[in-house]
């Protein structure tokens, strides 16, 4: 995109929708957003058909108001639930088969490189556990060994939610599910340290109990895409209606699995962290 | 007739808050009015998930935010 294709000709205004004029008037183009002024300008992300109270929803939220960039951002979905509102946003989606996402982004992030060889486009993958660790592990692992510059962000329902409750790798030792009636045999797959050892340059895990931190780390992981290599967040974002939580409890269960399991984790390659060194140092005292 | 949440202005004003804003699933739904510093619903998008309201009663202890059943048309 860019901005120049945001931005309405003049004269224009009135005959566009209203939800439209207010993103480009009152949203995130061209400027820098603190995610901790949600709801005091007008959000990427539109309504959409996701559960009342999902908490991969909120993920997603809080992911759009975090993009450092979103005119020159990609981001690719797949089937699954995130997409329903992946899609509604004002950000260019594309859909990449079941399993294909991390395939389709690599080709995708080499051809903007070639097209744009002098523009900053950044291309994110978001996508289920079933999409990325079963389903479509061969992809995803190996976009990792080949390096390629992009971002994966693996929203972890622990479930395949969407088709209505078939176990996961990601899904926990012994859960019962709809469709695991005699409870699950294996353990969780470690994804954030399969990520380390295949290349990734920027690895992080948390459960979205701060979107302040959420911000940080979307951020991060896409700006060292960006420059180094692929990145990956690993992040809950519980189903409550596979694992019937209440949704006024929702909140709770992630701040609950955050002690247990999902503590925030953070791990980069010494050159990112020289480079998150030299970029987040406080303004004055680059002037200095 | 659905459900949605409400603020009780008055009792939010007191705050300078905006805690249950930046926990809403839903996007353009649970807004901040910068010059009155309070919570605000916009019932249209509202899906009625309560977190807000355990944000605002069961983390803050602030109890400004109810649940309340509207029609269409309000
Ligand atoms: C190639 C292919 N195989 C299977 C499906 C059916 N399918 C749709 S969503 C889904 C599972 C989704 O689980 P996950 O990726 O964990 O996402 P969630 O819905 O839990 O967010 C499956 C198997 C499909 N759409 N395409
Ligand atoms: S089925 Fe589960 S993950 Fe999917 S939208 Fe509903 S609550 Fe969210
Ligand atoms: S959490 Fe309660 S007090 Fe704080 S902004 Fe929301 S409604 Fe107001
Ligand atoms: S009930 Fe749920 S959707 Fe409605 S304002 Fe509160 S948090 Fe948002
Ligand atoms: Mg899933």
């Amino acid at each position: 995109m860019g901005l120049e294709y945001v931005r309405i000709s003049p004269g224009f205004e009135k005959y566009m929708p209203k939800d439209y004029v207010d993103l480009v008037q009152y949203g995130q183009f061209g400027k820098e957003i603190d995610v901790q002024q949600l709801g005091q300008f007008k959000e990427l992300v539109e309504e959409h058909p996701m559960c009342a109270g999902c908490f991969m929803a909120y993920f997603v939220r809080v992911f759009y108001a975090s993009l450092p960039k979103p005119e020159d951002t990609i981001v690719i979905g797949t089937a699954g639930c995130a997409r329903l509102a992946l899609s509604q946003a004002a950000v260019p989606f594309i859909y990449g088969n079941y399993g294909d996402t991390n395939a389709v982004a690599s080709g995708l992030k080499r051809a903007l490189s070639i097209r744009f060889p002098d523009k900053e486009k950044d291309v994110v993958v978001i996508a289920g556990d079933g999409g990325l660790i079963d389903i479509g592990f061969g992809m995803t692992m190996h976009s990792w060994f080949r390096r390629e510059k992009f971002t994966t962000i693996m929203v972890d329902n622990e479930v395949y939610g969407n088709t209505g409750g078939q176990e996961s790798g990601m899904s926990p030792r012994g859960v019962q599910l709809k469709m695991a009636p005699k409870g699950k045999q294996f353990d969780k797959i470690n994804a954030v340290e399969l990520a380390k050892v295949a290349g990734c340059v920027y690895v992080a895990k948390l459960a979205p109990t701060n979107p302040k931190r959420i911000a940080k780390t979307v951020r991060r992981a896409i700006l060292a895409a960006r420059h180094f290599g692929p990145t990956f967040i690993h992040a809950y974002t519980s189903c409550n209606i596979e694992y019937s939580i209440p949704t006024e409890k929702v909140l709770e269960d992630a701040r609950k699995r955050e002690k247990q399991d999902f503590g925030f984790y953070e791990w980069m390659t010494d050159e990112v962290k020289e480079f998150f060194e030299e970029l987040e140092r406080k303004p004055e005292e680059v002037k200095a | 007739m659905y459900y949605v949440a409400d603020v009780k202005e008055s009792d939010c004003a007191k705050y300078n808050c905006k805690q249950c804003v930046l926990f809403c699933p839903e996007p353009n739904t649970l807004m901040y009015h910068d010059s009155k510093h309070v919570a605000w619903v916009n019932y249209s998008r509202c899906k009625g998930c309560a977190i807000c309201v355990y944000v605002c009663s069961d983390l803050l202890k602030r109890n400004c935010i109810e649940m309340v059943m509207v029609t269409t048309g309000d």
